[in-house]
């Protein structure tokens, strides 16, 4: 008897702790370590715990309200109405308006807006434009377009970014940007009380660190994921949901398409899927995924040398120079591509890291949501390219993409995913649609 | 050129000219003994530079050896062969270098592509010529690099320990300025490396042209690089050590004698060229120290020769110029000059001698002069004699005659006494003449000058005589006038005395008959007038004398004529001279100076 009572016993306080650990608990600090910069373009980690936008995709890449409630077109697109969600206010406690929202926006985008007009109407923010603004609520879901508070109540700019966010910056010191919790967050307040984002830090190091404890959440890019399952990491990871690609400018020599199509033949895709990437995400040819628009495989993904000779023809060559975004397998892809074009014989000159300007840019872009006509006028927007993508069947988007992609403006490589490795005591941590870490929903499992 | 002055000359050209040698051959001596300890230091530098040369060579196939032979290469090689996937092994090339402090490293696969690079790790797949090397000697290569330039490394080719087939190691150290800082150079001694940054062009030995930015030393770039350019490319061109010596600026204490040694890849072509220069500071400051005094001591030696030469003009020129001045004094007719006479030596013996030999000169002049002073007495009284004595008889003979013819009857007497007084008459003219002529001469009238042409001189002489005499030989007047004027300042009576003298000595001279020219014509300032004969002419003894008064070489004369034409022409400032060969006439040139327009 006593022996069953005992057993008993221990069974029930057994299940009181496994359901105790399935429950997430408030409170406690995630210590985060990226390589970048927290605010940095696309996704960087904290601006989407600090801001959010009027809209935003689920982490099935269905379009939601944000700080948007509703929205509708008009005048066959020509004009979008948002009303917004009420009783939201920033970190500092002003209430969120219209007003606010608009010089958020004209901030955002000072000189080239996918917008000719946004105003404020009471609560409703309106956007007029010359043009068909088909995908505006998908577009206004993406990261450069997130509300952060211009001016405070007498005037001036906010000392440090202040949004609506689940998170509010409390400081910056010593590498390390200091978040806490927003304890009146519309969407609700996060589990843990502050996160902690060390910024900077080499990945190596940022491993070494998640190993050790000393963070939650770590950065494993793409061409590391496998070396990072091969260390048994704890590694999250999102679909290919980052088209790497090359942004060809149409100066100097590049002013003529043939050029611009031998520069697209010459590139040896599978050398950076094999090695640099290490086989991580998809060779591609397309904007979209094959997975998304169902017709990538329409594109051709082999490299064609003679083809690319053959266009270049006498061509007078001059100097092009080349830059990559980022760094790591950014720079190693880009010196990878510029031997492939000096066998076309193009004369690539490698210029810094960030180089404004450079003829061809490697660049990532984000495949965002679920609506292919949406991801690719984002995309096109992103690269300079802004084009209103009506289309709705795939045929009509293939043709689209077709000839967008015959101009050999942009020319897709890879679709790579993103992914994190987590610490032991984090709990529920996903990755939303545009791959970033949703540390909102997050909790620490030793926390009581 | 005085004799001082050539002194002078040739003391200062033997002071220098014997500083100079010396001073060259001190030069060369110098120059030589530098050179030779350029050369020395030059190959002991060259020869510590084959020495680290062969470390770092030692160095790097060791380090190479020690990565093929490490558990976890060998792994790698091993998962290479059995997968065929490079993959996972992208970066492990780089990892490996920074350990091994390597500056290259490539891991090359068994079919000769890059598994993975260290200095270019987007070149992953692209095959690496240098693998194929069968030679485990390390070796000079020029590597290409990302950024388009290209590095000249030492590099080693090893197998990894166990592979089968061969997963290669490719790798190896910059040579560069650290390299050569590594190397010590003595004191001024300056090395170089240049590699060019643009590979040749294949097959061609052609290479870009030279980059000052490629030249480098043990702490940069090379000042003045841009001077070895020319050293560089012929030691590249010909692919043997090369020296010279260069000027790296404008001053000549700045040069440096330089070395240019071609360093090599295996297959003989020229990757690099090292440069070892040495400053020619010391040798210029010796040089020119060594100029300084030579060109001080050649200053003090001209000096030296200028009071020398000052002492021996002293000594010897100037008796020597003395006795030339006086030599010139006699010469123009000063016999009495005569020259100081210093000291004991040869140049006093000469002066000496040549102050009694004007005292002799002046002395026999003397009685010279005296003698032709007697002897033109003698004449004087000898011609007067016989001129006196001519007339003299007939008179003796006719007083005589009529102191006989005073015991004739009285009409006898009378034709007598008629015929002894016409005859008396007569020898008295003649006694008068005679004297009158004596007379003439002694006292020549001044002349009293006007302007006349020569023209209406001649012209009148020739009226004068050109009908000549009714009896006796037939004689011409000619005349040859010259159409110009030909004005004088003359005395027209005294100059046409003088002309009809020699018109009548030349019509005595061709008693037979002949013809007589008078020309006349304008020489420069002069005014020339020839009275020429077709007589027999005279010799050279009688044109010697003819103008002496009282010589004459006819029976009958005074010897006068010539003299007294001799003095009128000297009273006109003017010359007379004879030119006349025996048997071919004379001819008399009278020169006189042309009035002034």
């Amino acid at each position: 008897m006593f022996r069953r009572l005992a057993i008993s016993f221990v069974i029930s306080v057994a299940a009181m702790n496994a359901m105790a650990r399935t429950r997430p608990h408030y409170g406690g600090t995630l210590h985060v370590e990226i390589a970048g910069d927290a605010w940095e373009r696309p996704a960087g980690v904290a601006r989407r715990l600090v801001y959010d936008g009027l809209t935003q995709f689920d982490t099935n890449g269905t379009l939601r309200p944000a700080l948007a409630l509703t929205w509708e077109q008009d005048n066959n697109f020509h004009r979008w109405q948002f009303r917004l969600r009420p009783g939201v206010r920033f970190h500092d406690g002003s209430p969120m308006t219209s007003a606010a929202i608009v010089s958020s926006l004209t901030a955002s985008c000072s000189a080239n807006c996918p917008w000719d007009t946004v105003k404020a109407v009471g609560p409703l923010v309106i956007f007029s434009n010359d043009s068909p603004m088909t995908n505006l609520p998908a577009l206004l879901a993406s990261d450069q377009f997130l509300i952060a508070l211009t001016a405070n109540g007498d005037g001036r700019s906010p000392a440090s970014a202040v949004g609506t966010g689940p998170f509010q910056v409390t400081g910056f010191n010593n590498g390390v940007l200091a978040l806490a919790a927003n304890e009146t967050c519309w969407s609700g307040r996060a589990f843990a009380d502050g996160i902690e984002i060390r910024v900077h830090r080499a990945v190596r190091d940022q491993w070494l660190d998640l190993s050790l404890g000393r963070a939650d959440v770590v950065e494993v890019p793409a061409e590391q994921l496998r070396l990072a399952q091969q260390q048994h990491l704890s590694v999250i990871q999102s679909p290919p949901i980052v088209l790497l690609a090359l942004q060809l400018g149409e100066s100097g020599m590049l002013a003529n398409v043939k050029a611009r199509g031998a520069i697209a033949a010459a590139v040896d895709r599978g050398a950076l899927y094999n090695v640099i990437f290490q086989k991580q995400g998809e060779v591609t040819a397309s904007l979209l995924p094959q997975k998304m628009s169902g017709y990538s495989f329409l594109f051709s993904t082999e490299r064609d040398l003679n083809r690319a000779h053959q266009l270049r023809g006498g061509l007078a060559t001059g100097a092009i120079t080349m830059s990559a975004e980022g760094d790591g397998a950014m720079q190693l892809a880009a010196q990878r591509i510029a031997l492939n074009l000096h066998e076309a014989g193009f004369n690539v000159q490698m210029a810094a890291a960030g180089t404004q300007h450079a003829d061809l840019v490697l660049r990532q872009f984000l495949i965002a949501g679920s609506d292919c006509g949406a991801a690719m006028e984002r995309i096109l927007w992103d690269a300079g390219l802004p084009a209103s993508v009506a289309d709705k069947t795939s045929e009509d988007l293939y043709k689209r993409e077709l000839s967008i992609l015959d101009n050999h403006r942009i020319v897709p490589l890879l679709d790579l995913p993103r992914g994190y490795a987590i610490g032991a005591r984090l709990r529920d941590v996903h990755l939303r649609a545009d791959g970033s870490p949703d540390l909102s929903s997050a909790s620490l499992e030793d926390v009581r | 050129m005085s004799l001082r002055q050539r002194l002078l000359l040739l003391f200062s050209l033997t002071v220098a000219a014997a500083v100079a040698a010396v001073s060259w051959t001190v030069l060369l001596r110098i120059r030589q003994v530098f050179e030779q300890r350029d050369q020395d230091e030059t190959a002991l530098f060259v020869s510590q530079f084959q020495r680290e040369f062969q470390h770092r060579s030692a160095d790097v196939a060791s380090a190479i050896d020690r990565i093929a032979s490490q558990e976890r290469v060998r792994n790698m090689a091993f998962e290479l062969v059995q997968s065929g996937d490079t993959a996972p092994f992208l970066n492990e090339a780089q990892t490996l270098a920074q350990d091994a402090r390597l500056d290259f490293l490539e891991i090359v696969g068994p079919d000769g592509g890059i598994v993975s690079s260290a200095q270019w790790p987007a070149r992953f797949g692209y095959q690496e010529p240098a693998s194929k090397a069968t030679t485990q000697t390390p070796f000079l290569k020029r590597e290409e690099l990302p950024d388009g330039s290209t590095a000249l490394g030492l590099f080693s080719v090893q197998a990894i320990h166990g592979s089968e087939p061969a997963v290669k190691l490719v790798g190896g150290v910059r040579m560069d300025q650290g390299f050569l800082a590594d190397i010590p150079a003595a004191p001024g001694m300056q090395v170089g490396l240049y590699s060019e940054a643009q590979a040749e062009q294949a097959g061609t030995g052609n290479a870009s042209g030279f980059d000052a930015k490629n030249f480098v030393g043990p702490d940069g770039a090379v000042p003045s690089g841009i001077k070895y350019a020319g050293l560089i490319e012929k030691a590249r061109r010909s692919g043997h050590q090369e020296s010279g010596v260069l000027h790296l600026t404008s001053q000549r204490d700045e040069s440096v004698a330089a070395t240019a040694i071609p360093l090599k890849s295996s297959a003989g072509g020229v990757l690099a060229v090292l440069t070892v220069a040495i400053s020619r500071n010391a040798l210029v400051a010796e040089q020119k120290q060594i100029r300084g005094i030579a060109y001080g001591v050649a200053g003090g030696g001209i000096l030296l020769a200028i009071i020398f030469s000052l002492w021996i003009a002293a000594r010897v020129s100037r008796p020597v110029e003395e006795l030339a001045r006086a030599a010139e004094e006699v010469a123009s007719g000063r016999w009495d000059a005569r020259v100081p006479v210093r000291g004991s030596d040869e140049v006093s013996v000469l002066a000496e001698s040549f102050n009694h030999m004007t005292e002799q000169l002046e002395t026999q002049r003397e009685s010279l002069v005296q003698s032709e002073r007697v002897a033109a007495w003698r004449e004087l009284a000898r011609r007067l004699a016989h001129e006196l004595k001519n007339p003299l008889f007939p008179l003796q003979l006719t007083v005589e005659n009529l102191a006989r013819a005073r015991q004739l009857p009285p009409a006898e007497f009378d034709e007598v006494f008629n015929e002894s007084t016409h005859t008396l008459s007569m020898e008295i003219g003649n006694l008068k003449k005679i004297i009158g002529r004596f007379s003439d001469f002694s006292k020549m009238p001044k002349p009293e000058l006007e302007r006349v042409d020569a023209k209406d001189l001649v012209a009148r002489v020739r009226n004068l005589y050109a009908a000549g005499s009714e009896d006796g030989p037939r004689v011409d007047v000619v005349t040859e006038l010259e159409d110009a004027p030909m004005p004088m300042m003359v005395d027209p009576e005294l100059l046409h005395r003088a002309l009809s003298n020699l018109v009548l000595n030349a019509k005595d001279a061709m008693p037979d008959g002949g013809t007589v020219r008078i020309a006349a014509r304008n020489r420069e300032s002069k005014v020339e007038i020839r009275v020429s004969d077709t007589g027999q002419g005279l010799t050279p003894e009688e044109c010697e004398r003819l103008f002496t008064p009282y010589y004459t070489t006819k029976q009958h004369g005074t010897g006068l004529g010539l003299a007294i034409v001799q003095s009128v022409v000297a009273d006109h400032a003017g010359t007379i001279s004879v030119e006349s060969r025996e048997g071919q006439g004379a001819t008399f040139v009278i020169t006189l100076p042309r009035a002034d327009a």
